[in-house]
C-alpha cells in the first residue's frame, strides 16, 4: 500500500510538517512539545524498520540514542566543533559503527533471547556512560550547552535558536528521514525485510542471508536513534544521561505500538498520543505523577484489544468502510471440489496430463559452470544420528541431469530428514553431498538455494502477510540478486527481469488473478501451489518436492500434477509423496526408503512389483 | 514561494525568520511603553525603566512582565533519592513568594523597595518534580517559559541539575537562581552570565570544616571518603581531601564513588570497612546519606570510624536519628537555632514553623533567600528586564540577611556567605525535638572562597 | 582495598546478592520456561512484594505476618494476572507478550506509586536478628545473614516441589516438551496458571525479605529485572539449576569486581554475559530447545 503512487506519501509528510505549526497550536500543544514528538518520530522511523518490518523488538535502542547523541554533544561542547549539522552526521555514523557491533552479538539469537540481550547492552552502555567514560560523557551530568544550529548562507547566516525555528531544522530532518526510509522499505532490501519478519527460515531457504539482512536493519535502526539522539541534545541545549535509561527504549517500545508499526508514522503518532497526554493529564488535569499509571492502563489495552496501534485500527477502519478489500471478494474460493473415486481421479489425472501445460516453464539456471557432465546430486554413505536414533543411514543416492525422481516409504523412512540434509538445512553426522559437481556438504541452506537447488515443504512455508506477488518477489530476488545485496534505494519494479519472473511463475502455479491477495485469505491448495511456487521462482536447477500432494483434494491433486509435470521440462525433481498413483505417473524412477535405508531402486514398473517394498508397506499399514 | 522571492529574500527560512523578528521587533517597542505605564501605575517613581525601553526582546522579556502577574518555575526533586530536600525547598520558595506579595516585614528588611508584590506585579511560583535528573528538569523548564512565559528559574537540588539548567538559562536568556548546588563547577567551569548562586560549596565547606578537623583530630589521619558520583560529589570530595592532606597530612585510603539514587551500600561499605580507615567521610546527600549512614552502622563501621559530613543534607539527623549524628561534625549552610545570633533568621523561623509547623533546614532558608535577594535586585533595577537585573546583582551591593550581611562576587556570581559549622548532639542533649545540632562556629565566607578566576568561570554576554 | 580479608568478605556479600537474584531469576524462569512467556512485569512482582509485606507490617508490627501476606499478595496476583491478561496471549507472537507484560510492569508501578508515593518505605529486619555478628574475617549484618539462609530455604523450597512433585514434574515436563505435556490429557491452563503464581511469588517472596535490607520504592524492580536477564542468559533459559547458578556467578561478579571499582561491577557482569553468549550461546546449563 505504501507502493502504488510515487511521491504520494512523501508529498503528504511534507504538507503535514508544513501544517503542523500553523494548527497543532489551537490543539494545545507547545512548540517545545512539537519539537519532542518529531526527535520520537524520527527515533521511532528507524525501530520500525527493525520491528515492524523486520520483526526484532529490541529493547535496547537507548544505547544508540545516547551514543548519537553524546557524540555530536561532545563535538560540539568540550571539542568546540563549530558545524552542529556535520556533529549530528558524526554521531549518527559513530551510532551505526556501534550498532554494528552490538549487531554482532544480539543477533546470535531471535525473539525473546534477542530482545534480553538488547537489554543487557544497552546496560551496559549506560553504566559505561556513567563510569569508564564520564570523562567524556559528564556522567551523571550529561553534556550542558549544546549549542543551537546556525546555517551560513554566504550572503546571509541562519540561527535557528527558538523553539519555532528549530521546528523547521527538526522538521527538514524528519522529512528527509522519512523519504530514506520509505525508499529503503520500498527497495528489495526492504522487501527482504518483511520476509525475514513473516518467516525466516523460508526467507533463509529461498536464498536470502538473513543474517546480514536482519544486521543491516539493525544498523539502520542504529543510525536513526543516533540521528535522533543527537537532535535531542540540540533541541534542549543539553545532551542528557538519561537518553541511555531502560526508560528511554521503553518508552520507543511503547510508543511505536500504540502508534502502529509497519507504516513508519507509528511511532511519530504514539509519540503525539503519549506527549500530549502526559502534558495534558500532567498541566490540564494536574494528575501530577498518576499519569503514567493512566498511559500504562491505556498501553495494556491497546496491545490487548488493538493489535496493530492506532495506524493498524484506521487502516481497518478504512478497509471495513470501503467495503473490503481484494482478500474478501473470492474468499468463498476454498471450498472442496467434489469427491472423486480413485478411478475417476486416475483418469482425470490422464487427461489433465495429456493438455498443453498453461505456461512454458522458465529454463533452469545453472550456476556452477557447464563444464560439469556427471549426476546433478551424488550423496554418499548419507547418514544422520539424533542422539541413539540413526535416522539416515549410510545412504547411496545419485540423481541424473533431467532425472524426475520419486522417494517413497513408509512413515518414520527418513525421508524428511533425508531431504533436509540434502537441501542442507540439517548437517549429516556423515557422509557427502555432491551436487552438479561440487561438494555441497556442510554449507548453508541459503548458500546452497544460491547454487540452484531448492525445497518445497512438507507444511507450508509462505510469507504471511505478504501477497502472493510479493512472496514469489521475494524468491525471485534471491536469485536476482544474489544472497545479499545492499541496493536500499534501488525500486522494486526496476530490477530488470524481475516483474517477467514473477509474472511467470504466477501464470505457471495458476495465481494470476490471486496475484494480489494476501497469502493468509488463500485456500488451502493455492497456498500449496505458492508453496511450489516460491521453491520454483528462484529458478532451480535441481526442485526438491516435499509431499506436495499432501493434504490436497482429488482436484487440486490433479492440477498440481499436472504442473509438476510442465514444470519438470529442462529441470531435475525429486518428488517425496504417499499418493502413490499420481507419484508413479510423474516420475521415472523411484527410491524406497525403509527405517532409513535405501531398500530398492528402480522404475515404477519394477518398484510395483517388487515383494520387498510390498511387505514393507504392508508392515507399514500394520503398523498404522 | 515563487522562485524570485527565494533569491531576494534568502529562502523560505529566512524570509519566515526575518518576517518574525520584524514582529518582535514591533511587540517589543509597544510592550516598552506598557511596562513603563504600568511601572507609573505601581507608583514607583524613579523606575529606570526606560534603559529597557528600546531593547530588542529577549527571551521571555517583555511577554513574561506584561500582565498583572510574573510567573517563577521550580524544578524540585518531589520524588527519588532527593525528594526529602525538594519539598522542604519549595515551602522555602512559596514562603517567599508569599511574602514578597503581601510585602511582609521580613522581605522589606532584605529588599526594602518591595512592596505588594514586585514592581505592582503579583509573583507566582510554578512547581514541577525534577526527579533530581537534568533532563526532567530542562524539559519541565521548556514547557514554563512557554506556557507560562516565566522570568525566573530555579531549583536543583542536584548540581548535575543545576549545572544544566544554567546552560539552559543562557541559552533562553531567562534569570536562574540554582537553589541547593554543592559542586564547585556551578559556579566555576560551568558558570554563566544569567545565574547566581547564594549557598556555600565544597571549596568553601571544604575550608571552613578542615580547620575544625585538624584541631579536633589533630594530623596525619586516615581517611575513606564516600562520594556520590557526579560534579557535587567529586568537586567536593576533592576539596576536602585537599585540604586535609595539604594542610594536616592526611591520607585518602579509599574513596567509594556510588551513583545517585545507591539502594544498598554493601559493596561499598565492605570496602571501606577493611580499608584500616579511622574517618568516615561522607559526601552522599539526600536518602543516600541516610542509607550509607544506617548501613555503615549496620556493617559495624561506625561507631569504629568517626563519621564527617562535609556537606550536610537536610533531615539527616531526623531520618537517620540522633543517635547516628551524635558527634558527628558537618559544614551547613543555616541552622535553625542561629536565631538565637540573628533577628532576621528569628523572622524567617518563625514565619516558617508558623506557615509549615516545623523548624526550617538549610535548604528552604537558601530558598527564600535567593528569592528575597533577587526581589531585592529586581526592585533596586526597576526592571524586569534580564540584563538590567543582573547588572544590579553584579554592583555587589551589600544587603543583610538571615546569616548577617552578605553580597554576590560580580566576577562568579557567587554569594560570598558564611559557613556554619555544627556538630550532632547527644539524645540526652537535645532541648526539643528538633534540637539535633549545635552550632560550632559561624564562618565568613570571603576568606574560606578561592579567587573567582581559580575554577575557570568565563560569563558568558549580556545579550 | 586489594587484601585478603576484602576478599573473602565480598565473597560472602556476592553469595548473599548471588542467592537473592537466583530466587528471583528462578521465578521468571520456571514461567517462561513453562509458559514460554518471557514476563516483564516480573521486576514489578518483587516491588509488589516488598509493598504487600510493608502493608502487613505497618498494620500487624510481625515481620513474618509481612513476608507471608507479601507472598501470599504476590501469588495471587500472579494467578489473576494469568487467568485474565496472560492467557489470551498464548497465541499471540512473542513480541505481543513481551509487550503487555511490559505495559503491565508499569501499570503496577505506577498503581504502586499513586497508593504510597515517591518516597521510600522501611521494613525493619525482626527483633531477634537485628544488629552485628562477627564473623571472623569481618563484621556483618545479622540481617543479611539470616537473609542468606532464608532464600537459602526459599530456593530448597522451590526445588522441593519442582523436583518431588507432581506439579513440578509436569512443569519440568512442559520446560522440555510442552506439545507432549498437552496431549498427555493434562489441563495445562491450571498448570500454567499456578506456574505463574509460583513464579510471581518467588519475586514477591523475594520483594520482601530484601525489604529490610535496602528500602523499597516503586521503581526498585527495575534494575532487578534486568540483572534477572543476565542470571538467566548465563544460566539457560529455562532451567532451574542455571538460574540458581547464573544468580550465584552474577552476585559474586557484582561483588568481586567492586573489590576493584565498584563502578564497573555491572560492565563486568554484562561482559560475562556477553562472554557466555559467544561461547556458549544457550547458556551454561541450557540447551537449544526454546528460542
Amino acid at each position: 500500500m505504501l507502493r502504488q503512487r510515487p511521491f504520494l506519501v512523501e508529498a503528504l509528510t511534507a504538507a503535514g510538517l508544513i501544517a503542523v505549526p500553523f494548527v497543532l497550536p489551537y490543539l494545545g500543544f507547545t512548540p517545545a512539545t512539537v519539537n519532542r514528538i518529531l526527535v520520537w518520530g524520527l527515533f521511532g522511523i528507524g525501530f520500525d524498520i527493525l520491528f515492524g518490518f523486520t520483526g526484532l523488538l529490541s529493547f535496547g535502542q537507548s544505547a544508540f540514542f545516547g551514543t548519537g547523541g553524546m557524540v555530536a554533544a561532545y563535538l560540539l561542547t568540550v571539542l568546540d566543533y563549530p558545524d552542529v549539522f556535520s556533529a549530528v552526521f558524526v554521531g549518527m555514523i559513530a551510532a551505526a559503527v556501534v550498532g554494528y557491533l552490538v549487531g554482532l552479538i544480539a543477533l546470535r539469537r531471535t525473539g525473546i533471547y534477542f530482545a534480553m540481550i538488547t537489554v543487557a547492552i544497552a546496560e551496559v552502555f549506560y553504566f559505561v556512560e556513567f563510569n569508564p567514560l564520564a570523562a567524556y560523557t559528564g556522567g551523571e551530568n550529561g553534556l550542558p550547552g549544546v549549542p543551537t544550529p546556525t546555517l551560513h548562507l554566504g550572503f546571509t547566516t541562519l540561527k535557528f535558536n527558538t523553539d519555532k525555528s528549530l521546528y523547521i531544522v527538526l522538521a527538514v530532518c524528519y522529512f528527509v528521514g522519512m523519504v530514506v526510509a520509505l525508499r529503503i522499505v520500498r527497495s528489495p532490501v526492504g522487501a527482504v525485510l518483511r520476509a525475514i519478519r513473516d518467516n525466516p527460515l523460508r526467507a533463509a531457504a529461498v536464498g536470502h542471508n538473513i543474517h546480514s539482512y536482519k544486521l543491516t536493519s539493525f544498523v539502520i535502526a542504529a543510525a536513526y536513534a543516533g540521528f535522533a539522539g543527537g537532535l535531542l541534545g540540540i533541541m534542549q541545549g543539553f545532551m542528557p544521561p538519561d537518553a541511555f535509561t531502560f526508560d528511554t527504549s521503553g518508552q520507543l517500545v511503547i510508543q511505536t505500538a500504540i502508534g502502529g508499526t509497519g507504516a513508519l508514522f507509528g511511532p511519530l503518532v504514539g509519540a503525539t498520543v503519549w506527549l500530549y497526554l502526559s502534558d495534558f493529564l500532567q498541566t490540564t488535569l494536574h494528575l501530577g505523577a498518576t499519569w503514567k499509571l493512566v498511559l500504562g492502563v491505556v498501553f495494556v489495552l491497546l496491545v490487548c484489544f488493538l493489535r496493530h496501534g492506532i495506524i493498524g485500527g484506521i487502516y481497518d477502519i478504512y478497509r471495513l468502510a470501503t467495503g473490503g478489500s481484494a482478500a474478501k471478494a473470492k474468499a468463498g474460493d476454498g471450498t472442496p471440489a467434489p469427491a472423486m473415486t480413485a478411478e475417476e481421479e486416475r483418469s482425470a489425472t490422464h487427461a489433465a496430463l495429456a493438455e498443453a501445460p498453461a505456461a512454458m516453464p522458465m529454463a533452469a539456471r545453472r550456476r556452477t559452470g557447464d563444464e560439469f557432465v556427471g549426476p546433478i546430486l551424488e550423496a554418499t554413505a548419507l547418514t544422520k544420528r539424533y542422539g541413539g536414533l540413526l535416522a539416515n543411514s549410510d545412504i547411496d543416492f545419485s540423481v541424473k541431469r533431467g532425472e524426475r525422481r520419486g522417494i517413497i516409504g513408509p512413515n518414520g523412512a527418513g525421508k524428511t530428514t533425508f531431504f533436509k540434509i540434502l537441501t542442507c538445512e540439517i548437517e549429516p553426522t556423515s557422509g557427502r553431498i555432491v551436487f552438479d559437481g561440487r561438494d555441497i556438504t556442510g554449507m548453508s541452506v541459503t548458500d546452497v538455494c544460491q547454487l540452484g537447488l531448492t525445497k518445497s515443504y512438507q507444511v507450508n512455508q509462505l510469507f504471511a502477510r505478504l501477497t502472493v506477488r510479493e512472496n514469489l518477489t521475494i524468491s525471485a530476488l534471491a536469485e536476482l540478486r544474489g544472497k545479499f545485496r545492499l541496493d536500499m534505494f534501488r525500486s522494486v519494479p526496476k530490477i530488470r527481469g524481475l516483474a517477467e519472473q514473477v509474472e511467470h511463475t504466477l501464470a505457471l502455479v495458476d495465481l494470476k488473478d490471486r496475484a494480489d491477495v494476501p497469502v493468509a485469505a488463500l485456500a488451502y491448495g493455492e497456498k500449496r501451489r505458492l508453496e511450489v511456487g516460491l521453491a520454483l521462482a528462484s529458478s532451480p536447477s535441481l526442485l526438491l518436492l516435499d509431499e506436495p500432494l499432501a493434504g490436497m483434494s482429488p482436484q487440486e491433486r490433479v492440477e498440481m500434477v499436472k504442473l509438476l509435470k510442465s514444470i519438470s521440462r529442462g529441470r531435475t525433481m525429486i518428488i517425496i509423496d504417499h499418493d502413490m498413483d499420481s507419484l508413479f505417473e510423474l516420475v521415472e524412477r523411484v527410491t524406497v526408503l525403509q527405517e532409513g535405508r535405501v531398500l530398492v531402486e528402480g522404475t515404477p514398473d519394477e518398484i510395483k512389483g517388487n515383494a520387498a517394498v510390498q511387505e514393507a508397506y504392508l508392515g507399514g499399514v500394520v503398523a498404522a | 514561494m515563487t522562485k524570485p522571492d527565494v533569491t531576494k529574500n534568502g529562502g523560505p527560512a529566512a524570509d519566515g525568520l526575518s518576517r518574525r523578528n520584524l514582529l518582535r521587533q514591533a511587540a517589543a517597542t509597544g510592550a516598552g511603553i506598557g511596562a513603563f505605564s504600568m511601572g507609573g501605575a505601581g507608583n514607583i517613581q524613579f523606575i529606570p525603566a526606560a534603559l529597557a525601553q528600546n531593547e530588542p526582546p529577549m527571551g521571555t522579556w517583555p511577554a513574561g512582565s506584561q500582565g498583572p502577574t510574573v510567573s517563577i518555575g521550580a524544578t524540585v526533586p518531589l520524588t527519588g533519592t532527593y525528594a526529602a530536600s525538594g519539598s522542604d525547598e519549595s515551602k522555602g520558595m512559596q514562603l517567599a513568594v508569599d511574602h514578597i506579595n503581601e510585602g511582609h516585614p521580613l522581605i522589606k528588611k532584605i529588599a526594602p523597595k518591595v512592596t505588594k508584590g514586585l514592581l505592582g506585579k503579583q509573583v507566582k511560583l510554578l512547581v514541577a518534580d525534577s526527579a533530581a535528573k537534568p533532563n526532567e528538569a530542562v524539559q519541565a523548564q521548556q514547557t514554563f517559559i512557554n506556557q507560562n512565559k516565566i522570568i525566573l528559574m530555579t531549583g536543583s537540588t542536584s548540581s548535575a541539575v543545576a549545572v544544566a539548567l544554567n546552560h539552559f538559562a543562557e541559552r533562553e536568556k531567562v534569570l536562574y537562581v540554582t537553589a541547593i548546588t554543592g559542586s564547585n563547577d556551578t559556579t566555576g567551569k560551568d558558570c554563566v552570565r544569567y545565574s547566581f548562586r547564594q549557598n556555600f560549596y565544597g571549596q568553601t565547606a571544604a575550608a571552613a570544616i578542615g580547620p575544625v578537623l585538624l584541631k579536633q583530630f589533630g594530623k596525619n589521619r586516615k581517611s575513606a571518603f564516600m562520594t556520590p558520583d557526579y560534579t557535587y560529589g567529586h568537586t567536593v570530595t576533592k576539596s576536602v581531601n585537599d585540604y586535609l592532606t595539604q594542610h594536616g597530612g592526611w591520607t585518602m585510603v579509599t574513596n567509594q564513588v556510588s551513583p545517585l539514587g545507591t539502594q544498598d551500600f554493601s559493596q561499598y561499605l565492605t570496602n571501606i570497612a577493611n580499608s584500616g580507615a579511622e574517618f568516615l567521610l561522607n559526601v552522599n546527600w539526600g536518602r543516600d546519606a541516610v542509607l550509607s549512614i544506617q548501613q555503615a552502622k549496620q556493617f559495624g563501621i561506625i561507631p569504629k570510624m568517626t563519621l564527617i559530613v562535609p556537606y550536610q543534607t537536610p533531615f539527616l539527623a531526623k531520618e537517620a536519628g540522633p543517635e547516628l549524628t551524635a558527634g558527628v561534625y558537618a559544614a551547613t549552610d543555616f541552622w535553625w537555632t542561629l536565631e538565637d545570633k540573628y533577628p532576621l533568621a528569628k523572622m524567617f523561623v518563625e514565619a516558617f514553623d508558623k506557615k509549615y509547623g516545623y523548624k526550617p533546614e538549610w535548604g528552604a532558608n537558601n530558598s527564600y533567600m535567593q528569592f528575597a535577594a533577587w526581589a531585592r535586585m529586581v526592585s533596586e533595577a526597576g526592571s524586569f528586564y534580564p540584563p538590567d537585573i543582573i547588572k544590579q546583582y553584579e554592583k555587589g551591593e551589600t544587603f543583610p540577611s538571615t546569616v548577617g550581611d552578605v553580597h554576590f562576587r560580580p566576577e562568579d556570581h557567587q554569594a560570598v556567605h558564611p559557613v556554619i559549622i555544627v556538630r550532632g548532639k547527644k539524645p540526652s542533649d537535645m532541648k526539643n525535638k528538633e534540637d539535633y545540632w549545635e552550632v560550632l562556629e559561624v564562618l565568613p565566607g570571603a576568606p574560606l572562597m578561592q579567587t573567582p578566576d581559580a575554577f575557570g568561570c568565563k560569563l558568558g554576554a549580556y545579550t | 582495598m586489594i587484601n585478603w580479608a576484602n576478599f573473602i568478605s565480598q565473597c560472602f556479600n556476592g553469595l548473599v546478592l548471588g542467592a537473592l537474584l537466583a530466587l528471583i531469576s528462578s521465578g521468571l524462569t520456571i514461567i517462561y520456561g513453562t509458559l514460554g512467556v518471557l514476563n516483564l512485569a516480573h521486576g514489578a512482582m518483587f516491588m509488589l512484594g516488598g509493598y504487600a509485606g510493608w502493608v502487613a507490617y505497618s498494620y500487624t508490627g510481625s515481620f513474618i505476618v509481612a513476608v507471608i501476606a507479601g507472598s501470599m499478595f504476590v501469588l495471587v496476583v500472579g494467578v489473576v494476572t494469568e487467568r485474565v491478561i496472560i492467557r489470551s496471549f498464548y497465541a499471540r507472537t512473542p513480541e505481543d507478550q513481551l509487550l503487555v507484560t511490559f505495559g503491565l510492569g508499569i501499570v503496577f508501578v505506577e498503581t504502586v506509586r499513586f497508593f504510597f508515593g515517591s518516597l521510600s518505605k522501611m521494613v525493619p529486619p525482626p527483633p531477634g536478628l537485628v544488629g552485628i555478628t562477627p564473623l571472623g574475617f569481618m563484621f556483618y549484618p545479622t540481617y543479611r545473614l539470616a537473609l542468606l539462609a532464608i532464600v537459602a530455604a526459599a530456593l530448597l523450597a522451590l526445588y522441593v516441589v519442582l523436583y518431588r512433585t507432581r506439579i513440578g514434574m509436569i512443569v519440568r515436563a512442559g520446560i522440555e516438551d510442552a506439545v507432549m505435556v498437552g496431549s498427555l490429557g493434562i489441563d495445562v491452563y491450571k498448570v500454567f496458571m499456578l506456574v505463574f503464581g509460583i513464579g510471581a511469588m518467588a519475586a514477591g517472596f523475594a520483594g520482601i525479605v530484601n525489604a529490610p535490607v535496602v528500602s523499597i520504592a516503586p521503581d526498585v524492580g527495575e534494575a532487578i529485572l534486568v540483572q534477572t536477564f543476565v542470571v538467566v542468559v548465563i544460566g539457560g533459559v529455562g532451567s532451574f539449576p542455571g538460574a540458581v547458578l547464573g544468580g550465584l556467578i552474577a552476585g559474586e561478579i557484582i561483588s568481586i569486581t567492586s573489590m576493584f571499582d565498584p563502578g564497573y561491577s555491572y560492565v563486568m557482569l554484562f561482559v560475562a554475559m556477553t562472554l557466555v553468549l559467544v561461547l556458549r550461546p544457550y547458556g551454561l546449563l541450557g540447551t537449544a530447545g526454546r528460542e
